[in-house]
């Protein structure tokens, strides 16, 4: 193993790294609004992957072009989960925390037979695009430009959120809902209204993050499943609920999964993530950036 | 004169470089009602978590019943006879009110047929028997604050340490409440209350110890305490002294 | 009011021997193999949630990686009966014994851990212990093993000609994990498991050991479900890690207990019956065309009774003791 090996890894580790940070920052935000874990995270990036590919088949809009109207769309869809189901999950008087994990567990279920109703569950690809398959050399290490667009559109995107959460009347509004939703009733913001915004805002992030990995992933019903788990991993990680901790344990994640592919075989690389996360929760059980 | 029951040998607690104790050494007596007083932020709850052992303090020893009892974690106390009650009511709400209580009693008995009975006559002793079959989330406040003492008694204490279960309730029940503290001492337990508002506490106690900036203030008869300048000035300010 | 719970108790008993003694001879009038099978599932996924319920309804951890015991009752008991020809009675009771070790040894960092970060930390555990079993050669890796047909008989647990055996074995299973909860339910345990669940803080200091009565209900938890998988192995006769650690499987041992009512006795029972045929029948007649409907159908169940009756459908029968005395 060179160290040109290692650096090799080590970059397309941080590249992919902030792509994770990217995919699990709604479920961060989301969580940080008001305590609910979405167990259909996971199957949100499976649509804006299906979003972006149908936009490339039909009308060949490539997927860099058709991540902004993805978000949006899937601003949307997010928001409407929140009406439709969520708002009345939070409401449950019995076994409030059973009914939201089971409640989003249960959309889950339910898109996945969708994507299987309509888009069967055969493999899609967006076979060319303009980055699809192009690395760029940067002092003889190779990397692929769609991680490398990912990962660009990642921070900005953090960098955008960060803006937005500390500069705008409705960054303000989300920041004081978080804090105290009975006090902002009194000060005449509609929670619901918040709420639903900021489930839109979490599932527009995640679009963002589908568009970009619908270049270089295969798409299929099931595969929110396997990036779902990263991203809680990334968020219990990071610490719930926390923007920046959704960023670190991204680029943490992403590092420590290139490092485990150099010394184990490629079927156990998940297996170094899952350690090292236990392994910080054991230690700081509200995770590394978590209010204790 | 026997062994005090409750001993805080030089305790300090220190958050970060906020100390919410400073050598603090108290004693409670057996068969005694002690009134642990003080102005808001006069650290009575640090110590009283300390005394029920929610956290180690961070210097001194903590005795009872001639035991050093410093390392012991809560539960641990609660097998000496040390019980308590905590001050925004902590009940089992998906359980009824007799299940709550019996909780406490399997502390002393685990025989389930003796751990319902022993709950049904507390609760008849709490005055909460009619109350036995409800669910604790559908009590009102004042039976909520009831029911935790019952709790508490039913693990069959040597010391009933209570946290501010006064404050807050109207004066009739504050009045009920005080009549059943003063029963709960005639059946022999000991009892350390801590309660902000001094109007409440001062007939009812027979010493009270006043806690001011993390350190003892005054200590002594609630006749001469209350009269006590050092008191009045650390009160002064607070809308509570008003009646004291 | 003591003679009143008495009695309930009593009633809980007889209505679960009756309804035990029902079941028992149904499977002789109603002969067809594909409703037997659906049976022997029902029972076997009750007694599995009736299980993960002590953990996660009484006590209320949240395990979503219950699999993980699953899967090591099933390879354990498999494992043995292959390589060294241990009868697989001998490895569902070894199976259940390291299950209940291992949960304890989990439980001793887990259990500091609490809400979500409890409820995560169990799947990625089961997931690492699904991807070790993918990579272990000697155990048949992603392949599987398959438990080689000795013959029909009670020894080894194996029965070519008839699923009689199997639904008799499911049903004392299911009413084995039932009459253990309807044990513990009325015991130092369930009252102190309960309490840890409603108020951690409150238990501690009523004496109640927080965490050892979470090591205690983690243990008798994954030792039951630990037998279940050994029996599902002996069951199917082909094991893989996919289907037998997958987190469909953790799913599973949860929703009956969510969709009855966690936390209470009959709700996993409730559940189950209601639930494993209808995952089975939709699978089969929806499911065939490999079009989803399966899917939408089940988890748009999930959705409407988790928002309809967060308390679970077992509150249909008895009347909220809250709505009485209002």
């Amino acid at each position: 193993m060179t160290a040109e090996t290692i650096i090799q890894s080590l970059a397309s580790g941080l590249l992919m790294g902030l792509l994770y940070g990217l995919i699990a920052v709604g479920l961060a935000l989301i969580f940080g609004l008001m305590d609910v874990v979405n167990f259909a995270h996971g199957e949100f990036l499976m649509i804006a992957m299906y979003a972006s590919f149908f936009l490339f088949a039909f009308f060949a809009i490539d997927p860099l072009l058709a991540a902004p109207l993805v978000a949006a769309a899937l601003f949307v869809f997010g928001a409407v989960v929140y009406l439709l189901i969520v708002r009345f999950a939070v409401r449950a008087k019995a076994n409030a925390g059973m009914v939201q994990i089971f409640s989003t567990f249960g959309l889950a279920i339910v898109m996945r037979g969708v994507a299987q109703f309509f888009f069967t569950p055969d493999y899609r690809s967006v076979t060319h695009s303009w980055l699809g398959g192009k690395t760029i050399s940067i002092g003889g290490i190779f990397l692929p430009q769609p991680q490398l667009i990912g990962a660009a559109v990642a921070m900005a995107a953090f960098g955008g959120l960060y803006f937005f959460i500390n500069r705008t009347d409705f960054g303000r509004a989300l920041e004081a809902t978080r804090e105290d939703a009975g006090a902002v009733a009194l000060v005449g913001i509609d929670k619901n209204r918040v709420f639903a915004l900021g489930w839109g805002l979490g599932a527009a992030l995640v679009g963002l993050a589908g568009a970009i990995m619908s270049i270089f992933f295969y798409i299929y019903p099931d595969v929110g499943a396997s990036f779902a788990l990263i991203a809680y991993v990334t968020v219990a990680l990071g610490g719930f609920g926390s923007v920046f901790g959704a960023f670190a344990g991204g680029i943490i994640v992403g590092l420590v999964e290139a490092t485990t592919a150099l010394i184990l075989p490629p079927s156990l690389k998940s297996v170094g993530i899952y350690a090292v996360y236990l392994l910080v929760v054991f230690v700081r059980p509200r995770g590394l950036f978590g209010s204790m | 004169m026997s062994t005090p029951l409750l001993e805080t040998r030089g305790v300090w607690q220190r958050f970060g470089g906020l100390v919410a104790n400073s050598d603090v050494s108290i004693s409670v007596g057996r068969g005694e009602i002690v009134g642990l007083i003080g102005p808001n932020g006069a650290g009575k709850s640090t110590l009283f978590n300390l005394i029920a052992g929610v956290l180690p303090p961070t210097q001194g020893t903590i005795w009872f019943d001639g035991e050093d009892v410093t390392a012991l974690p809560a539960a641990e106390r609660c097998v000496r006879g040390v019980a308590r009650t905590f001050q925004v009511v902590k009940s089992f709400e998906t359980m009824s009110v007799i299940d709550n209580v019996i909780v406490g009693a399997l502390m002393r008995n685990t025989v389930m047929r003796v751990a319902r009975q022993k709950a049904h006559e507390v609760l008849e002793f709490c005055g909460l028997a009619a109350r036995a079959n409800v669910l604790a989330s559908d009590l009102v406040p004042s039976e909520k604050r009831r029911l935790e003492v019952a709790r508490a008694l039913a693990t069959e204490p040597k010391l009933l340490l209570l946290d501010e279960c006064l404050t807050g309730l109207t004066p009739l029940e504050a009045q009920t409440g005080v009549e059943l503290v003063r029963k709960v001492r005639d059946t022999g337990v000991t009892i350390l209350m801590v309660e902000h508002v001094m109007e409440i506490v001062m007939p009812l106690v027979d010493r009270a110890i006043v806690l001011d900036l993390g350190k003892v203030l005054v200590e002594g008869k609630p006749a001469d305490v209350v009269r006590d300048p050092k008191v009045i000035t650390a009160y002064l300010g607070d809308r509570h002294a008003v009646g004291a | 009011m003591d003679t009143d719970f008495a009695k309930r108790r009593r009633r809980d008993l007889i209505v679960a021997f009756c309804l035990a003694a029902i079941a028992a001879v149904v499977p002789l009038f109603v002969k067809d193999s594909y409703v037997q099978n659906i049976m022997v599932l029902t029972l076997m996924w009750a007694a599995l949630s009736q299980s993960w319920n002590i953990l996660s309804g009484y006590c209320g951890q949240i395990s979503l990686g219950h699999a993980l015991y699953f899967g090591i009752g099933a390879y354990t008991t498999t494992l043995l009966f292959t390589k060294f020809g241990v009868l697989p009675w001998f490895g569902m009771l070894g199976g259940g014994l390291i299950s209940a070790v291992i949960a304890m040894g989990l439980g001793y960092p887990c259990f500091r851990l609490r809400g979500h970060y409890f409820a995560i930390a169990t799947i990625v555990i089961a997931e690492i212990g699904l991807l070790l079993f993918h990579n272990w050669d000697w155990a048949g890796a992603a392949l599987g093993i398959e438990i080689p047909v000795r013959g029909d008989s009670w020894l080894k647990f194996q029965f070519a000609r008839s699923k009689l055996p199997y639904f008799y074995f499911a049903l004392a299973l299911a009413c084995v994990a039932w009459f253990v909860t309807w044990w513990l339910e009325d015991s130092k345990w369930g009252y102190w498991w309960r309490a840890v669940k409603d108020n951690p803080d409150a238990a501690e200091s009523l004496g109640v050991v927080v965490f050892n009565s979470k090591m205690g209900a983690a243990a008798v938890s994954a030792f039951l479900v630990a037998v279940g998988g050994s029996f599902y192995a002996q069951f199917v006769s082909y094991i893989d890690p996919e289907s037998i650690m997958g987190f469909h499987i953790s799913l599973l041992m949860a929703l009956p207990a969510v969709l009855g009512g966690i936390g209470t006795l009959w709700g996993p029972m409730l559940g189950a019956v209601i639930l494993i045929p209808v995952t089975e029948l939709t699978r089969s007649y929806a499911g065939g065309s490999g079009r989803g409907v399966d899917l939408i159908v089940y988890g748009g169940l999930i959705i409407a009774i988790s928002l309809a009756r967060p308390q679970g459908l077992v509150s249909l029968f008895t009347p909220r003791r809250k709505e009485a005395t209002r």
